[in-house]
């Protein structure tokens, strides 16, 4: 079943009448594209953007500043998330890279981070987060094939950084890189699948198999 | 700058030809390619006449110097830049003058109009356009390849903004002035708008004009601005028009996609 | 910016296994590409792009007064600007340490090789041609340097000189190709944990303790060179560094002529 897409561009008219969705904005009772995006059937998915915190996303950060409060921790945003010394039970110092939770966001995105992790011994990258989803698939798929071929721990962060460790680091990365150049087009998921078992020369299970949630402890989406 | 008197020294007149042989509402040729910088977040580039114009836009990001943060909104900085080399006539001197920060100004009224700043309260974006050759426009030109690569940056904006120079040459009114024309024509209007909402972003006027003169000036910006902002638009879709041509002539289409789980 | 530290850790990390973060060899350029004549206003130009790295060149003539203590010569200068779109962390602003010194490399490797003869540049009493060539670093990805040597050489290759007539210079007008003594191209290596590469990114530069930069004008002779970061080197690793200079002098050059 082909959906019709369409680019939308900022300008372009959405909707006749007042809709709330997502990279638009609404005048004069219509509702308007703000950035590139795909009108797919009645959803608009942008193609591009830069994180902006949001309550109870899971986040992939770098502690960049030690306060006598607490922490200051950069999460590929405009914004800095905080992490308050009451929160911590262990201490982390200038360059560590930790998952965590965005636990409240105020009207002007002061952001207060719990729930912190440290992460070592892997690496980072950073897509845009309107990719994320894409990257993670459904029901996981895409993010299990990724995981399953190259056999590395893959740590997606809302706020687009991606936290990889162990096994192909490389080629995960290459598939992500995919992912996200191809993210607007359809049989995205078959493709990455062929680029997967090509390059490692082995069969990876069916994608579209239902996967329980918490199955297979090495490939996580964080949150 | 403008010869005082409506007698040229050049004649830039021919019955309904201008130097070039262009018709007096004809453009020149324009060309614009969105995302041409790997660092910027977003770029583009305009190729307009000859002119060579690229921008590139940071941000929103953190605020330098920190006591410039404004805690409603994001502020916007614009440097329009002529490179030395840019000149067909002498090697300029590298480095702002006075004619190039009242550009930057205006330029940046148009952005603070456009971009949704209020959604990112204590950032800043930074906004350049470099001119790397020119010829006649090169604000236009600029700003024209400046709202490209803001929208290229993904930074919600109202609309897609673009414009053109008006002026008069021997008591016709012309669009789209070369660098001939600005210098020895009669008058001068470079002007920014948004065709959606119809308004007019960025207006600058020297010489001589009438009042029916502006009135039709402003008909004709308009008019011309739908043929730019058809450049910008396919510059923008042309990137995702082109992966999907190779990803389509990879292998037949299968099943649509319907895996995304959320959005932003 | 804090997530350059945790790249760099990991540019060490893979060194170690004599690997890089882009599965080059660690003697192997990225990419190269070159379009001459990019400008037309420009009497010579052009733009080099190396992996991601983006720098156009310009050559402009324009009238000058010869210098002092040399009455009868032309004059040659080179700049740079590291445009603020080429690099989040470029301000805007004077030329710092690092934009002049790539300008005086540049110019000293073309200066040095004597590619360039400023005598015939003499025009008449108090006036000469000046030759001026601009670096414009547009992205930034690492190599600069490289980058802009390349630009340069390649924009003196298709610059004209233009007529001067009347006390006047005419434009679009030439008197016939810029002549060339010599071609010259450079390479650039950083010492990241006491081991070599070339070509690198801006995040193996990060990483790195020094940079060693030879230039070359010839397939023996070299015209310039410079040293930078806290790092030393040992006469066996800048004798290496000449071999492979001179190895890259053939893959480069293509880009040139």
């Amino acid at each position: 079943m082909e959906e019709t897409k369409r680019i939308l561009l900022p300008g372009d008219l959405v909707a006749e009448g007042p809709k709330r969705l997502d990279g638009c904005f609404v005048e004069k009772g219509n509702t308007y594209a703000a950035v590139v995006g795909i009108l797919s059937g009645e959803r608009v998915i942008p193609l591009k953007g830069f994180y902006v915190p949001r309550y109870d996303d899971y986040v992939i950060g770098i502690v960049k500043n030690v306060r006598f409060s607490g922490y200051e921790v950069e999460i590929n945003s405009p914004y800095y998330g905080t992490l308050s010394s009451r929160e911590m039970r262990e201490e982390f110092k200038v360059g560590d890279v930790i998952s965590a939770k965005i636990m409240s966001v105020n009207e002007v995105n002061d952001t207060e981070l719990v729930e912190p992790r440290r992460l070592y011994g892997g690496e980072i990258i950073e897509i845009e987060h309107v990719k994320v989803p894409r990257v993670i698939g459904k029901n996981a798929s895409m993010l299990a094939m990724i995981s399953e071929s190259t056999r590395a721990e893959v740590l997606i962060g809302k706020n687009g950084r991606i936290y990889l460790k162990g096994g192909d680091v490389a080629l995960a990365s290459l598939a992500i890189i995919k992912i996200c150049r191809e993210a607007h087009t359809s049989g995205l998921t078959e493709r990455v699948k062929e680029f997967l078992e090509k390059e490692t020369g082995t069969k990876i299970g069916a994608p579209a198999r239902e996967r329980e949630e918490g199955e297979a402890p090495e490939n996580r989406e964080v949150g | 700058m403008k010869m005082a008197s409506s007698v040229s020294k050049v004649k830039l007149l021919d019955g309904n030809k201008r130097l070039d042989g262009r018709g007096f509402k004809d453009l020149r040729d324009l060309k614009i390619t969105a995302g041409v910088l790997k660092k910027a977040q977003g770029s583009a580039m305009v190729e307009w006449g000859r002119n060579k114009v690229i921008a590139g836009v940071y941000g929103p990001r953190e605020v330098f110097p920190r006591h410039r943060t404004d805690p409603y909104r994001a502020i916007i900085n614009c440097k329009y830049a002529m490179a030395p080399f840019s000149s067909l006539e002498e090697h300029g001197r590298a480095g702002p003058n006075r004619r190039a920060m009242e550009i930057g100004k205006v330029a940046k009224h148009v952005f603070e109009n456009t971009v949704f700043t209020n959604l990112f309260p204590k950032t800043m974006i930074d906004i350049s356009m470099e001119i790397l050759q020119s010829d006649g426009g090169t604000r236009i030109a600029g700003i024209t390849a400046a709202s490209v690569a803001v929208v290229d940056a993904g930074i919600p904006v109202k609309d897609l903004v673009q414009g053109v120079s008006v002026g008069k040459v021997e008591g016709k009114l012309v669009v789209d002035l070369g660098k001939t024309e600005d210098n020895f024509g009669q008058s001068d209007v470079p002007a920014i708008v948004s065709l959606r909402s119809k308004e007019i972003l960025l207006y600058q006027m020297d010489g001589m004009l009438t009042k029916d003169e502006i009135h039709e000036s402003l008909d004709l910006i308009f008019e011309a601005a739908k043929v730019v902002r058809q450049k910008q638009a396919d510059a923008l879709k042309e990137k995702y028009e082109r992966i999907e041509e190779n990803v389509a002539s990879e292998k037949p289409s299968g099943r649509s996609e319907q895996g995304e789980e959320e959005v932003m | 910016m804090i997530v350059d530290e945790v790249k760099e850790e990991y540019v060490k990390n893979l060194l170690k296994k004599g690997k890089r973060a882009d599965g080059r060899g660690m003697m192997d350029y990225r990419p190269i590409s070159v379009e001459k004549n990019y400008l037309q206003n420009a009497e010579g130009s052009a733009f080099a792009s190396i992996g991601d790295s983006k720098v156009l060149a310009a050559v402009k003539f324009d009238l000058v007064e010869p210098f002092k203590d040399r009455p009868e010569e032309g004059v040659l200068m080179v700049n740079s600007e590291f445009t603020i779109m080429a690099h989040p962390e470029f301000e805007s602003g004077p030329p710092n340490e690092k934009v002049i010194e790539l300008a005086r490399v540049v110019d000293r490797g073309i200066r040095s090789a004597e590619a360039i003869d400023v005598k015939k540049f003499f025009l008449e009493e108090g006036k000469a041609y000046g030759l001026f060539i601009d670096l414009w670093v547009l992205d930034h990805s690492g190599n600069l340097t490289d980058t802009a040597a390349l630009a340069a050489m390649a924009a003196l290759r298709c610059t004209k000189v233009p007529k001067y007539e009347d006390g006047k210079i005419i434009r679009e007008e030439y008197k016939g190709p810029l002549e060339l003594e010599r071609d010259i191209v450079t390479s650039s290596f950083e010492k990241i944990d006491g081991k070599m590469v070339v070509d690198a990114t801006d995040e193996e530069e990060i990483a790195s303790d020094g940079r060693l930069t030879m230039a070359s004008c010839g397939n023996d002779m070299l015209c310039a060179g410079q040293k930078s970061g806290r790092a030393g080197f040992t006469t066996d690793e800048i004798m290496g560094v000449i071999d492979i200079a001179f190895e890259k002098r053939k893959e480069l050059m293509k880009f040139v002529k």
